[in-house]
């Protein structure tokens, strides 16, 4: 294999199939990246055994093959070249590559391998990517993140609804639930449970696209295959059976409280330095509800307090709910409205956050119990 | 102020160069071999070790006579009788040195009630307030290597420096140098001004700061480390893909000669526990785990006596050649109650190979929180799967709550000994 490139192009193909080839490769030896060049489009592949990133990028082919790279060392070095032309060579035992006066001669890793997931054909859907991608930053934030307790919680169910799509996500504590109008990925009555990794990374891949970019999807039973611009993600879908989250909505609320987004963020952020380990379930922010709007208060034994106001209205009687402020915290920032209601019940019952006017979107929190 | 912001200003005043070198490590010479030798003079000068004396023993202290042939801590026990074929070696007295250590921390105490022991031998002590009636920090560390020699008729070395990391590396240059080409007598006192600290530092071999062990230290020397000095050259990002965040950082603060720990004299409670040493070691998994559910039990009672509850759960194993091993899991909710602590306990024990022979077993509950304040998240549904972690769900916990709590109240009133758990609630007989 032989070929020349921008350094820029080729490194940022390294990263994002590098993205694949993390930490939880099952095979031996470090992370690999496939090189394979056919022509002039050379497809830059990372895979663990559950996530395949593939990246076509053109260059100047001089001689066609394949072969894989330690993938972070070649990120590395691609990544300290000078920007340029870099020239690449490989063979079966080495690759070489160069730019300006540098050279590098990296042995080709022995025992390493690419998962290859299903080759996905058939028919696929086109999403508008940005509206997909908002709907995602809304809804993967409930998603599990340490899959040891329930692997089935660390996906996002994407779920046919009879006038669009919904995406719900949910970690036990939490759970977050987004329509999305008129957008039909799935057969009627489908779904598929997708790895809230693999989702970050079309984020991450859609980035500050538009609505123009297509977003392509496909799926079959045991995979899913999400292309964009040049890059191919698939993805294994997991197992459920999902919690059955519409008998968790609460059918009505007696009492919300109704205040600006910023304000009530700023003051979670602010209330919430106070709680060392951002993972410490056990010292809850207490919000205590009043006509004029709320008070947090955050006690620690070893720390102090903090305390804040934050003005609004609520529609019912002195109340006190206790919340892990990061979990809190995690709903108002999911909301695009400028005003954001927060609805309770009483101190154990799920409260909901929304945005006003902002239907599509829910997020609800389970309180912490004080005793 | 808080303790948080005590801290952070301590940390501020340790990195002033001006800052005094008020800290005290004290660490006793071969304390548990000492002790022996103590209590039977007739092994005075002999190499003798503590430890387990079956075919799979290791050495938990030898005596400065014994590391002349080359014994030290750590090692097997036969390698050590290899090196050594006089050696003396008894099984070890915790009972006793505990004893020892009690009246060690005693003397301690009569020069600053600051006074943070570490271990049974070992103990960290902040004299900025004992000045005006005991003199400068090298003349404390000098009196107090005199009082404890006078009072026990054992000796120790003491470093002295404007950290716990400092003082603790200068105690460790005090001790009698013990390598295999013989013992020599070592300074016993060592103190470490400002102005020295960092070549002192930087000569350290990286293997004794606190936290870099066997395995670190072999990580580190692929990288060409032996030295802080080598260490320096290794970025903080290099710490940290190596050792993960919070320890990478902490090894490099470390490195650097940043440490803002100060002596914590009376440590808050952080974990309650139960430990019992057996007449006969024990290898049956049933057995241990039918014990650690009773001691379990009785850790629960102590919790809801003091109205506290913890997340984490450990058990403690020493096998019969001493070696001692520890285990934790930490749940996702505090966990309160006999039945959750022991569940966990239990299964912990289970991850053991425990064919050596356990001599002593204990099982602790940390992460403390008030029970008022230690809050618990609920669940919207059921978690899907609650199996792995032993925490019980909501509901029955409370029960669970009830009951012990009750049976805590009938104990109360008619003795310890008037309620056990009932035959098959554990998989086994009722009583040990």
């Amino acid at each position: 294999m032989k070929f020349r490139t921008e350094r820029d192009g080729l490194l940022e193909a390294l990263v994002t199939a590098g993205r694949a080839a993390g930490s939880r490769g099952g095979g031996m030896g470090s992370p690999s990246i496939q090189l394979s060049l056919r022509g002039n489009q050379l497809e830059v592949t990372g895979s663990d055994p559950d996530l395949v990133i593939d990246v076509r990028t053109g260059v100047v082919g001089e001689a066609d093959g394949v072969t894989l790279v330690p993938s972070r060392l070649v990120g590395d070095i691609v990544r300290a070249l000078e920007p340029g032309t870099v020239g690449v060579v490989a063979d079966e035992e080495e690759v070489r590559i160069s730019s300006g006066r540098a050279e590098f001669v990296v042995r080709v890793p022995v025992g390493a391998e690419i998962s290859r997931l299903s080759q996905l054909e058939g028919e696929s859907i086109t999403l508008p990517a940005a509206r997909f991608a908002e709907g995602l930053r809304q809804v993967v934030r409930a998603a599990l993140t340490d899959d040891t307790r329930a692997p089935q919680l660390t996906g996002v169910l994407m779920v046919a609804t009879e006038s669009g799509m919904r995406l719900v996500a949910t970690d036990s504590y939490r759970l977050a639930l987004r329509d999305l109008e008129g957008l039909s990925a799935l057969e009627p009555g489908a779904e598929v449970l997708v790895p809230a990794r693999a989702l970050t990374e079309i984020q991450r891949l859609v980035g500050s696209g538009t609505d123009d970019t297509p977003l392509v999807f496909r799926h079959s039973e045991l995979d899913a295959v999400f292309e964009i611009g040049e890059v191919r993600l698939t993805t294994r879908l997991l197992r459920g059976p999902f919690p059955d989250y519409q008998r968790l909505l609460p059918p009505s609320y007696p009492y919300a409280l109704t205040t600006d987004r910023e304000e009530f963020a700023g003051a979670l952020r602010r209330v919430r330095l106070m709680v060392r380990d951002a993972k410490d379930a056990t010292t809850p922010v207490r919000v205590t509800f009043s006509p004029e709007g709320a008070e947090l208060t955050v006690l620690t034994a070893e720390s102090g307090r903090a305390v804040e106001r934050v003005d609004g209205r609520f529609s019912g009687d002195e109340l006190t709910v206790a919340f892990n402020p990061s979990y809190l915290l995690d709903g108002v920032e999911a909301i695009r409205s400028e005003t954001v209601l927060l609805q309770v019940i009483d101190a154990s019952k799920p409260a909901t956050l929304r945005g006003d006017g902002e239907d599509e979107y829910s997020y609800l929190l389970m309180p912490v119990r004080v005793s | 102020m808080g303790a948080g912001d005590r801290r952070a200003l301590s940390a501020v005043q340790a990195a002033a160069a001006g800052a005094p070198s008020d800290i005290l490590h004290l660490d006793m010479d071969a304390f548990f071999a000492s002790v022996e030798v103590l209590d039977d003079p007739t092994l005075a000068g002999k190499p003798v070790v503590v430890g387990g004396t079956g075919g799979r023993g290791v050495v938990a202290s030898a005596s400065y006579a014994a590391r002349r042939f080359g014994v030290f801590s750590a090692m097997p026990m036969a390698e050590a009788r290899r090196r050594c074929p006089g050696l003396i070696a008894v099984p070890g007295r915790f009972g006793r040195y505990s004893e020892v250590s009690a009246a060690l921390m005693g003397l301690l105490r009569e020069v600053t009630p600051l006074v943070e022991p570490v271990s049974l031998d070992e103990a960290y002590l902040d004299v900025s307030g004992a000045h005006g009636l005991w003199g400068t920090s090298e003349q404390i560390a000098v009196a107090l290597r005199g009082r404890v020699h006078a009072a026990l008729a054992l000796s120790c070395a003491v470093g002295v420096g404007r950290t716990k990391l400092i003082a603790k590396l200068a105690s460790k240059a005090a001790k009698p140098p013990a390598d295999e080409g013989g013992t020599l007598a070592g300074a016993g006192v060592l103190i470490v001004r400002a102005g020295e600290e960092e070549a002192f530092l930087l000569g350290q071999p990286i293997r004794a700061i606190p936290g870099v062990g066997p395995r670190s230290a072999e990580r580190l020397a692929r990288y060409g480390i032996a030295t802080v000095a080598d260490a320096r050259q290794l970025e903080r990002a290099g710490f940290v893909r190596l050792f993960g965040s919070s320890h990478g950082n902490a090894l490099c603060d470390l490195i650097a000669g940043i440490d803002p720990r100060r002596v914590e004299p009376e440590r808050e409670v952080r974990s309650i526990g139960h430990e019992e040493t057996f007449a006969s070691d024990d290898a049956d998994l049933a057995s241990l785990q039918r014990k650690a559910r009773r001691m379990a039990d009785a850790v629960a009672a102590r919790c809801r006596r003091a109205a506290v509850v913890g997340r984490t759960v450990t058990v403690k194993v020493r096998f019969s050649d001493f070696s001692t091993i520890n285990r934790s899991r930490t749940l996702a909710h505090p966990a309160a109650t006999g039945a959750e602590i022991g569940a966990v306990a239990a299964a912990l024990l289970e991850a053991l190979e425990l064919g050596r022979g356990v001599r002593l077993l204990g099982v602790h509950v940390s992460g403390l929180v008030s029970r008022d304040e230690g809050a618990e998240q609920l669940e919207l549904f059921p978690a899907a799967s609650s199996e792995p972690d032993g925490s019980l769900d909501a509901g029955t916990r409370e029960r669970r709550l009830e009951l012990e709590a009750a049976a805590d109240a009938v104990r109360r009133r008619f003795g310890e000994g008037a309620l056990w758990p009932p035959r098959g609630d554990d998989g086994g007989p009722a009583r040990p």
